[in-house]
């Protein structure tokens, strides 16, 4: 099930327009957008790719658009987004005002393989690596195993850990680390696992699953391979269109691994989720 | 809305819509075909096929800059074994005519690919990528007259379905390569591909694609593009799809009254997949209001260009 085409149903680019915009720390905030025609229930860790609407030509913006994990989808017809302002890109959609309207392609990409309620989950993120957790562990409470479901979320500062109090209203068991110190562990939020681990108040038989900086899932994928834990990562690379064509965001494969010999998957459509065992070492 | 007709004829082919997807820019196969309104696509070009497989270049691949983007995917194909065997059979099933573009190194790769999509029924016409620039060596059939010639009438030799010669915009005299094309056989010209540039990371002392340089494409290379445009299609009496910044139906006119035939749309087809049908609506709709039609609009540029 690893290397299944996405689901098509429902893709498009469609016009949306900005129904909220939420500030939340320093340089981020939660953008809600809405559609006419919205497509099906989406598994959690499918994206969207966005950027500002032009009706006859690209517009103003980027050249090409952004991509971003969906949020929390508060209407079917509703989708938000967790933008943390870096570049071009994330700097046009922060210009935006309620009302105005993003090109909205989705929905893209393959999402999470959820494992059945009775087994453990444990979410390891960091700063806007929690996009893709909140559908997740929406998700796992609707079939009754939010309290099997652990959300490790680690940021830089308190402030960055964007949207924290969503994810505390959830009900699900939360951890936080901090690198300063100031909420939470102490510590990298990897450091926080292992510690957790070590003491077992997490279990160890868990499916573990990792979204945030390069720098964190590389340490993440070391760390899972190390202790032989079964581990899904959800990537961001730099992407052209987001849906298969441009051959852009090439992430490299264990060829012995279940995406087969080639030795690039595309992070669009073979992922953005992948099983640490599909990914090179 | 209007009814005026965009359908036009390109090198033996007749197409619905003067609007096609760029080759590299729309995929190996048609399964993106699902983010857009086929009806207002006149043809799909799909991503070049080399004989042999090539895992493409190291990332990153792409990187922005204002006004396109840089790539460097370096030809990344699965070859022509597993594309005639996976891809080749759902292209009959494409509601609209399928370019399929052949890549290599050398002629007998040109020639290897050429016939095998000329025996796939769903292949309409070839295309001929001679100007990928993140290749070695990709660029020497671009710009050396006699070579050109000599690939496409090879080439020619391997197919009776239409023909077309991508040309490489890194020529000093783009005429000379539109009339090799033409003495070699081809039918239609597809002008042009990216031009070699180079983005910088400064603080880390390194060029900010794996490959090093890139292809550019996207908006900013218009002007090039339409300067090439205009200059092959003087120089030859083929037909010349226009490839390169096109995002609006402004563009398509721009491109058609200096020469082209259609107008392919790549880069900015990621931002917005949906743009096929946006700028066949506008075209509609700008002609109808000058009463025109884009026959009579083509090749209608004025003055001269420079003696070449």
């Amino acid at each position: 099930m690893d290397t299944a085409a996405p689901d098509a149903t429902g893709v498009g680019c469609r016009r949306a327009w900005i129904t909220a915009r939420r500030d939340c720390g320093p340089d981020a905030f939660v953008l809600e957008v809405e559609v006419d025609d919205p497509p099906p229930p989406q598994p959690p860790g499918r994206f969207a790719m966005l950027s500002p609407w032009s009706e006859h030509d690209l517009g103003p913006g980027p050249v090409i658009p952004r991509p971003f994990s969906i949020y929390q989808r508060p209407a079917p017809e509703r989708f938000t987004f967790l933008v943390q302002v870096l570049g071009p890109g994330t700097r046009a959609l922060d210009a935006l005002s309620l009302g105005d309207h993003v090109a909205l392609t989705l929905p893209l990409g393959n999402g999470f393989v959820l494992p059945p309620p009775e087994r453990p989950v444990v979410l390891v993120a960091g700063g806007v690596g929690s996009a893709p957790f909140f559908a997740y562990l929406e998700e796992r409470r609707a079939a009754g195993a939010g309290e099997r479901t652990w959300l490790l979320y680690g940021a830089r500062s308190a402030p960055r850990l964007y949207d924290l109090a969503a994810f505390a209203a959830l009900g699900t068991p939360l951890l936080t680390a901090t690198d300063e110190g100031d909420a939470g562990f102490h510590g990298s939020v990897l450091d926080l696992l292992a510690t957790e681990l070590d003491a077992g108040r997490l279990p160890a038989d868990a499916r573990f699953a990792a979204c945030g900086p390069e720098g964190l899932l590389h340490a993440f994928a070391r760390f899972c391979r190390v202790r032989g834990l079964d581990a899904e990562v959800s990537l961001e690379t730099y992407m052209g269109c987001g849906f298969g064509v441009c051959n852009a965001c090439a992430v490299a494969t264990d060829p012995d691994g279940p995406l087969g010999a080639w030795p690039w998957a595309k992070t669009c459509v073979d992922g953005p989720v992948f099983a640490l065992e599909a990914l090179a070492p | 809305m209007s009814d005026a007709s965009l359908a036009v004829s390109v090198g033996g082919l007749r197409l619905s819509s003067p609007l096609l997807t760029a080759s590299g820019t729309f995929g190996h196969d048609p399964a993106a075909l699902a983010l857009l309104d086929p009806a207002d696509l006149g043809a799909l070009v799909l991503k070049t096929v080399t004989p042999e497989p090539r895992p493409g270049n190291p990332p990153p691949r792409m990187a922005e800059f204002r006004g396109g983007v840089l790539n460097s995917i370096g030809l990344e194909n699965k070859g022509l074994d597993y594309w005639r065997e996976t891809v080749a059979p759902q292209l009959e099933r494409v509601p609209v005519p399928v370019v399929a573009n052949a890549g290599g190194h050398r002629i007998a790769d040109y020639v290897a690919v050429t016939t095998a999509f000329d025996a796939m029924a769903g292949v309409a016409a070839v295309e001929l990528n001679l100007s990928c620039p993140n290749v070695d060596g990709g660029t020497r059939f671009a710009t050396d007259p006699g070579a050109l010639r000599e690939v496409v009438a090879a080439c020619r030799e391997a197919t009776a379905k239409p023909l077309w010669a991508k040309l490489s915009p890194e020529v000093s005299d783009v005429a000379s390569l539109a009339r090799a094309a033409e003495a070699g056989g081809a039918d239609a010209l597809t002008v042009c591909n990216t031009m070699r540039g180079l983005l910088v990371d400064w603080r880390a002392r390194r060029p900010r694609l794996g490959g090093g340089t890139g292809g550019m494409s996207g908006p900013a290379i218009k002007p090039l593009a339409l300067r090439l445009v205009w200059e092959a299609s003087r120089a030859c009496e083929l037909p010349v799809v226009a490839s390169g910044g096109c995002q609006s139906a402004e563009d398509v006119l721009e491109f058609v009254v200096a020469g082209a035939a259609a107008v392919q749309i790549g880069t900015a087809a990621f931002r917005r997949p949906d743009l096929f049908s946006i700028v066949a609506r506008d075209l509609r709709g700008l002609l109808e209001e000058e009463r025109v039609g884009l026959e009579e609009l083509r090749a209608t540029l004025e003055p001269s260009p420079p003696v070449s």
